[in-house]
């Protein structure tokens, strides 16, 4: 602890020593162990039933698939399938098993193993079934080899096989054990649950069955949950901590100061915008709907507001796979915006009320940003601070005019986010806004059934340019998400997919 | 009435005021918007996924039907499963409570050990610089928010000068203890801020009393008659100042326990509530109320011993 001086030993002994404190709580962390601040604690390790990040953050560190995103994101890497083939109608795909991967246990990884983790995640205890359902059919050829039959090509399946939910368990145990399996989960990932205190924490230690050579650094690590921003960074500077999660926007720029800290942000698939419901006037017109994406300056944001920390946004999709890089962000041209709301048959401007999350800061300051920029064409947005679940069931219902939100992504393909923000009807009828394009409906159809490569990439690029046209959102941007680390870790990443992996962390 | 036969009747009036909170925060979370499968499922549901769930989690159910098996939950001590958790909400809730009752124990046993030496010499030393001192003091505490006091004591006492951890809950109870300190005091401070006041003035009445002169004049030592006849006498309404708090505090516990992370009942509520988590949001109110109640027949009993005059009926 740098900032230690001389009355610090006597006042902590004097107090340890009048509480009689063990030892313990003073002596200086294992060097091979990693201590990492969380914001909330995992609810269940079972990847069938899981969609809070926390979960699956530490179901990633435990468990394996057959197929992983690389680092940056950009495409597939091999998992426990150390190659895979598939068939030219993209029904059939063939996937070869490392003979290496073993479980905690010793046990080997079998196809077996992977034909049972896969149907019992499209089962209907699933809540990630309709991920997996376009498998019709597991073949398992021998012990390492698996080929999956489906009825019609889906291209996405590749993808929703590198989720967690995907994850690969040992099939004889879960079967004999059933749900208490998971008090004591057996994995084939980098890291085994060593203990489990609900609201405070994992600890981890080593796989040393596990197959990628080397690997883990660290003999273990331990996640502790710390539920407040503040709490968080102020651990790490105190070296509680050796690294954390989600660290706010505004504290980042004062821990770069720090001179024991280092501060990462990770480019993450996030995208931020504004929803307008486009069934109520007057944003059930596309002039006034692109008037307000004009009338706001996001450089402006992302500067005051997020340090620099996001891209300007083109469209409801973040920058990731099949990205057109041509497409730019509306500019902020007030007399356009002004002219696009006369054409609209709102000259003088409107009054409407905008839905924002109560619980985060940056957000409210965000929400504030834009009904100063949208005064400036006669636009008057009443804030409307809500609690974070209701604001989503309050747009899903259709019961609003416009509110600040945000998608992510958990695969890098952008099938998942089109699916959810643009489609409709599909899951969410372009997150809650009614809007529809016939055209991006055939595309989003099309794009499912034709293999990765160019013909695939100009049909998502269409879709993100009539979304942009369409406007049925303010678009913002896409943030970055800011961790810092004490300076003698090494290793420690968060992904593009949000997630992070403890794997290559090296505390020195 | 002795003490068991006492409880025991205090335990079962308890039954009708337990049925009451139950039903109101059962209907309470019902017509909260929001609803858990949709929160569940979130971006990847269809329609169909969320109205699958929502039969699956049996909230499709009619409400009196959801409400009856809520209350056979709670008379087989299961308080069904938890909707986020997926797992029996009896042993969560067990786990949890520790946590809590270690703060709020750990807390009362502080403000008790400011409150009897403060009250008492203020009192004897009536508008002295030491009286006004104590009372600015916890004055200023007391109107301060519990999560500004805490950010500011963590920055002087686990940043400047690092006696205390910044927030967590420890491994072994020593740890513990000290995890719990800092947290601990901060709830003291306004507890103490009431209880030294009540007991202050109550002990200036009894300073005036008869039976005190009558003491001094038997040639009692003057720390006789403080410790055996003036503070005996002046605890009985400090101990329902006390009572009261401290079921206040119980509630308060979902700011302290966010802000210094530790993994009680008052965070559990605050996660359940966002996840819509019905189930575990129930078992937790009745938890609360129990405690509540708890706490109000423990300073019954208390009385009773500290002053053998009021009877247990």
């Amino acid at each position: 602890m740098s900032k230690a001086s001389a009355p610090v030993p006597f006042l902590k002994g004097a107090f340890l020593g009048a509480l009689m404190v063990s030892a313990a709580t003073l002596a200086p962390a294992q060097a091979s162990t990693f201590r990492l601040g969380v914001f909330a604690d995992a609810l269940t390790i079972d990847p069938i039933a899981s969609s809070d990040n926390a979960s699956i953050w530490l179901e990633l560190q435990v468990y394996d698939q057959l197929v992983r995103p690389s680092e940056d994101g950009t495409r597939l890497e091999p998992g426990i399938a150390e190659s895979w083939t598939i068939s030219p109608d993209g029904k059939q795909f063939r996937f070869k098993l490392r003979p290496d991967a073993k479980f905690s246990d010793g046990q080997p990884v079998t196809a077996a193993d992977v034909a049972f983790s896969l149907q019992r995640a499209s089962s209907e205890k699933s809540e990630w079934a309709r991920f997996f359902k376009p498998i019709t059919h597991y073949d398992v050829v021998d012990d390492h080899t698996i080929v999956m039959t489906l009825d019609k090509p889906f291209t996405p399946i590749l993808n929703n096989l590198a989720l967690f939910s995907a994850s690969i368990l040992p099939a004889k145990l879960v079967e004999a054990q059933g749900a208490a399996f998971f008090d004591h989960p057996i994995g084939s990932g980098p890291f085994v649950l060593k203990s489990w205190s609900r609201g405070q924490g994992q600890e981890l230690e080593k796989n040393p069955n596990y197959w990628e050579k080397g690997k883990p650094a660290i003999d273990g690590a331990s996640i502790e949950v710390v539920p407040e921003d503040n709490s968080r960074v102020l651990k790490l500077k105190a070296g509680e901590l050796d690294a954390i999660i989600n660290v706010p926007f505004n504290q980042a720029e004062s821990l770069k100061s720090d001179p024991d800290v280092q501060v990462g942000v990770a480019p993450v698939f996030r995208i931020d915008l504004v929803q307008l419901n486009t069934t109520r006037k007057p944003f059930d017109n596309k002039a006034v709907r692109q008037a307000l994406n004009y009338a706001l300056d996001k450089a402006a944001i992302v500067k005051g507001i997020l340090r620099g920390n996001a891209k300007p946004a083109t469209s409801s999709i973040p920058v990731m796979a099949y990205h057109d890089s041509a497409l730019k962000p509306y500019p902020l041209d007030l007399a356009k915006a002004k002219a696009l709301l006369a054409e609209g048959g709102v000259p003088d401007g409107f009054k409407t009320s905008m839905l924002v999350s109560a619980g985060d800061a940056t957000e409210r300051q965000v929400a504030s940003a834009i009904q100063a920029s949208l005064k400036k064409i006669g636009v008057d947005v009443a804030l409307q601070t809500i609690e974070d679940s209701s604001q989503f069931s309050t747009t899903k219902s259709g019961n609003y005019e416009m509110s600040l939100s945000y998608a992510t992504s958990d695969t890098i393909d952008p099938d998942q986010l089109v699916g959810f923000t643009a489609v409709n009807p599909e899951r969410a009828n372009a997150f809650h806004t009614q809007w529809k394009s016939d055209r991006v409906n055939e595309l989003y159809a099309a794009e499912r059934a034709t293999p990765d490569g160019p013909e695939r990439g100009k049909q998502f690029q269409e879709i993100e340019q009539i979304v942009h046209d369409g406007a049925p959102f303010i678009f913002l941007y896409t943030p970055n998400a800011p961790y810092a680390a004490r300076k003698n870790v090494s290793g420690f990443e968060v992904l593009p997919t949000a997630n992070y992996s403890l794997k290559n962390v090296v505390v020195k | 009435m002795n003490v068991v036969f006492f409880s025991l009747s205090r335990l079962l009036q308890l039954i009708p005021v337990l049925l009451g909170i139950t039903l109101v925060a059962f209907l309470l979370l019902r017509v909260m918007p929001g609803d858990p499968a949709t929160l569940m499922l979130g971006s990847r549901g269809t329609p169909e996924d969320i109205a699958a769930l929502t039969r699956q989690l049996g909230l499709d159910r009619p409400l009196w039907l959801q409400y009856l098996s809520f209350l056979s939950d709670i008379v087989q001590g299961s308080f069904g499963r938890s909707i986020a958790y997926k797992t029996q909400i009896g042993p969560l809730l067990i786990e949890r409570l520790w946590p809590t009752l270690a703060l709020v124990g750990l807390s009362t046993v502080f403000a008790l050990i400011m409150t009897v030496p403060l009250a008492l010499y203020t009192a004897v030393r009536r508008n002295s610089l030491a009286d006004h001192a104590v009372k600015f003091f916890f004055v200023a505490a007391m109107s301060m928010p519990p999560f500004w006091l805490g950010v500011l004591l963590v920055l002087l006492l686990s940043i400047v000068f690092p006696v205390f951890p910044v927030s967590g809950y420890g491994k072994d109870w020593l740890d513990r203890l000290h995890h719990l300190t800092l947290p601990a005091i901060i709830i003291a401070l306004g507890t103490a801020a009431l209880t030294i006041r009540s007991l202050r003035s109550s002990v200036i009445a009894v300073l005036g009393a008869d039976y005190v002169d009558t003491a001094r004049a038997k040639g009692l030592p003057e720390g006789t008659v403080i410790w055996r006849h003036v503070l005996r006498n002046s605890l009985t309404s400090t101990i329902s100042v006390l009572a009261v708090h401290t079921s206040w505090v119980i509630g308060g516990t979902v700011v302290i326990e966010t802000v210094f992370g530790i993994p009680g009942l008052g965070s559990l509520l605050v996660s359940s509530i966002s996840a819509r988590d019905y189930p575990l949001v129930q078992g937790l109110t009745v938890t609360f109320a129990v405690l509540v109640v708890l706490i109000n027949l423990l300073a019954d009993i208390a009385y009773s011993i500290v002053d053998p005059r009021v009877s247990l009926s």
